[in-house]
């Protein structure tokens, strides 16, 4: 690198560089154990009761109750793609240029001082050890090219490379821009897309889906009807499948019926809808209020979340939640009770055990009759950057595969005649980008195998079943 | 026979191979080491056997799944993978004086599913979760990643007793002396690391997919998916440090310890210590 560079030819040296990327490999790695180890999405008021105030307000300033999704850790995955993207401009026309056919004109000294290169001597005319070398390396390499060997008329050395697998060393790109694929694709999906749960009664038709993280609503373009939901057991007790029965409603009419079970979504109009969780809702209870005094008892019919007013007063009651199983003790409703110019108190009334503290205001209460329905929780989620994330991954999975297989191995030959010896010169020397073990091995066959032929040029010929009829003449 | 009294001979056999390949390495005898290769390649078949009549006998109580599906099963296929690997390794690269780390990590594992208090060994029918194409793919490529990474450790502890003892000329070597030398160990290592690298981020991608069409997402940085992904970004860094800046050596040997330690814990430390959506794999 020379000294003075300006400061964006600076700037993307760092960018491009490979510290950066280990720096961001390991920085990524640290911050995503500190996740796992760290309470993830709980408030600061949580985060109180675990940690003492300095490390609670210590965690939530840096976000760790929260990384994954914090500016500071989409920095580094944006420093990571930055970094992927300035290698890529910094290598790329380097890569282009050597793996297009050009080939700079070289000589024998020039192959001598590479690392894997050899030497042989032939008492044989230059015609001819071209020849051999030309069938020995078609047969352990593959086709050889021709060089100019810059000098003129042709007079020069013979010069000709053969090489394999040139393609395979742009799978690197491939691999990373199947990275930046599958980001781009996420993000695409976070931006346009939305994520969210709806809980369909037996029979209940709906379009309105509650988002994930903000307590707001979207209505969808078509409605979902629930027709079914069922539980089916093992004979171990262990859950076997969750069922819903759904119909989609477009303006009206049923448009589609189909059952979804975990494992098998329904995607309509690019909405998919997951079995998620399945629940008892109450429709309506019947309760019974005695007044503790005159031990008046007072029947009353509550439809769910609907005030009803007490008879022979001017006070409301109101179902506002319902639980299956309220802290282990059973089945409970939390009532609401709305008197005029007073703020309304609200009270939880255990269903399965009557008990004095079944009570709001100054009536006990006893729930005598529960209307209830099974309802299907589905998460609702649309996502139209998936198919970039699909194609990323298949490009990731092809490129790695491709490049864990495959290798660029060149091999440079000159072929040259010694004017003091009066013999010919075969030196080649070779290079492979991978599994360079395995092409030391081949080109030591090979090295050995030309020493062979070109010593005995006739007998490899007889092998070779041609060229028989040309004596070798010295 | 039971797939379960083929799975336990199994556990002993293994044993029997550890032995067999530590002898052949310290007395430095060549046929010892042969009987190795030869009880590994053995005992493999025993093994497939037990797991394929063990895949039968979850048909005959009429759950019918792949022995994949909790922390028992895939221990055991666990050791098959990495006797498999390093079978076929040992036979593309003619040493066997490898044999030790990856016998033992494959006794150890069968000793673990098999002996622990923790580890269920019942075929249990699937849960609805499982219940999934995406089972057999997604388990067998992260294994194949796992087991990878195990074999490399193996040859890293190797390198690393390697160069902790230096030959000394005056002497014959010791049993350093039989193994294969220091850069042929990082050789070795460089090319499991990349083979398990390839097969992760397989794993890594189908459990995605898959994850989408369960819970209808295929990122939710659960710990399992979040310890992979660590695992990820350390081999990942490990071969471009070794690719770009020259790291060989020390420092690759001890990325691929490290490696492994992140391997053993997405394995192990996540089910035991964390919770999460792979809770099932206890």
């Amino acid at each position: 690198m020379s000294k003075e560079k300006s400061a964006p030819g600076a700037a993307l040296g760092w960018l491009s560089s490979l510290k950066l990327t280990l720096v961001l490999f390991f920085a990524l790695a640290v911050a995503s154990v500190i996740g796992t180890l760290l309470p993830q999405e709980i408030s600061l008021p949580e985060l109180r009761e675990h940690f003492s105030p300095v490390a609670a307000s210590l965690i939530n300033f840096l976000a760790l109750n929260n990384l994954y999704h914090s500016m500071w850790f989409r920095i580094l995955l944006l420093l990571l793609c930055t970094n992927l993207v300035a290698c890529t401009i910094e290598r790329l026309p380097k890569t282009i240029r050597l793996i297009r056919r050009f080939q700079d004109p070289f000589d024998s000294q020039k192959l001598s001082r590479f690392g894997l290169s050899s030497s042989i001597a032939a008492a044989l005319p230059i015609e001819q050890a071209q020849s051999v070398v030309e069938s020995a390396v078609r047969e352990a390499f593959g086709r050889m090219c021709r060089i100019e060997s810059g000098r003129a008329g042709g007079l020069g050395p013979f010069c000709a490379v053969s090489e394999t697998g040139r393609w395979s060393t742009l799978m690197v790109y491939a691999v990373h821009l199947s990275v930046l694929i599958v980001l781009v694709g996420a993000m695409a999906g976070s931006f346009l897309g939305f994520k969210g749960a709806m809980n369909l009664t037996e029979g209940e038709t709906s379009d309105k889906v509650m988002l994930a993280g903000a307590e707001s609503v979207t209505e969808l373009p078509f409605a979902m009807r629930c027709d079914k939901f069922e539980v089916s057991f093992y004979d171990t007790g262990a859950p076997k499948e969750f069922k819903s029965d759904v119909a989609v409603i477009e303006n009206g009419s049923e448009v589609l019926k189909r059952s979804i079970i975990v494992n098998d979504p329904l995607t309509y109009e690019g909405i998919t809808f997951y079995q998620a969780s399945y629940g008892t809702s109450l429709k309506e209870a019947k309760i019974e209020l005695t007044e503790p005094d005159s031990g008046k008892k007072i029947a009353m019919t509550l439809p769910f979340r609907q005030p009803v007013t007490i008879p022979g007063t001017s006070d409301q009651l109101m179902i506002d939640e319902y639980e299956e199983n309220l802290m282990q003790v059973g089945q409970a409703i939390e009532l609401v009770y709305a008197k005029q110019g007073r703020q309304s108190s609200a009270q939880w009334i255990l269903i399965d055990r009557p008990y004095h503290g079944n009570k709001i205001e100054n009536y006990l209460v006893r729930v005598t009759q529960t209307d209830k329905a099974r309802f299907t929780g589905l998460q609702v989620k649309k996502d139209p950057g998936i198919w970039l994330v699909w194609a990323g991954f298949t490009l990731m999975t092809l490129a790695i595969g491709l490049t864990f297989y495959s290798s660029h191995r060149k091999l440079w030959v000159c072929i040259e005649p010694d004017k003091k010896s009066r013999k010919t010169i075969v030196t080649f020397a070779g290079r492979a980008s991978r599994n360079t073990q395995a092409f030391e091995e081949e080109f030591e066959a090979l090295r050995r195998d030309l020493e062979n032929r070109l010593k005995n040029p006739h007998a490899s010929h007889e092998i070779r079943g041609h060229k028989t009829d040309k004596k070798g003449t010295e | 026979m039971t797939s379960s009294f083929l799975l336990s001979l199994t556990t002993f056999a293994y044993l029997l191979c550890t032995v067999l390949y530590l002898a052949g390495t310290i007395f430095r005898f060549k046929p010892l080491l042969v009987a190795g290769t030869i009880a590994g390649a053995a005992t493999l078949l025993m093994q497939t056997a037990g797991i394929g009549l063990r895949w039968v006998e979850s048909y005959r109580m009429g759950y019918g799944h792949a022995p994949l599906s909790n922390m028992y099963e895939s221990l055991v296929f666990a050791s098959w993978a990495i006797m498999i690997i390093y079978l076929v390794f040992e036979l593309r690269v003619r040493q066997r004086a490898l044999g030790v780390f990856p016998a033992l990590f494959s006794f150890l594992a069968m000793a673990y599913a098999s002996f622990s208090k923790d580890i269920d060994s019942k075929i249990q029918p699937l849960v609805p979760a499982l219940k999934s194409n995406w089972l057999i793919a997604h388990v067998m490529t992260c294994f194949l990643g796992y087991a990878s990474f195990a074999v490399s450790f193996g040859i890293s502890l190797l390198y690393l007793i390697r160069k902790r003892f230096p030959e000394d000329p005056n002497q014959d070597g010791g049993f350093i002396a039989f193994l294969p030398g220091a850069s042929q160990l990082e050789w070795f290592n460089y090319q499991l690391v990349l083979f398990g690298f390839l097969w992760l981020s397989v794993g890594i991608i189908t459990g995605s997919v898959w994850a989408n069409s369960a819970w209808g997402a295929y990122w939710s940085w659960d710990p399992k998916e979040t310890w992979s992904l660590i695992t990820w970004f350390i081999y990942a860094a490990l071969l471009h440090a070794r690719n770009l800046k020259g790291w060989k050596g020390e420092r690759v040997a001890w990325l691929s310890v490290i490696g492994f330690g992140c391997v053993l814990f997405t394995y192990f430390g996540v089910n035991f210590l964390l919770s999460g959506l792979h809770s099932y794999a206890r």
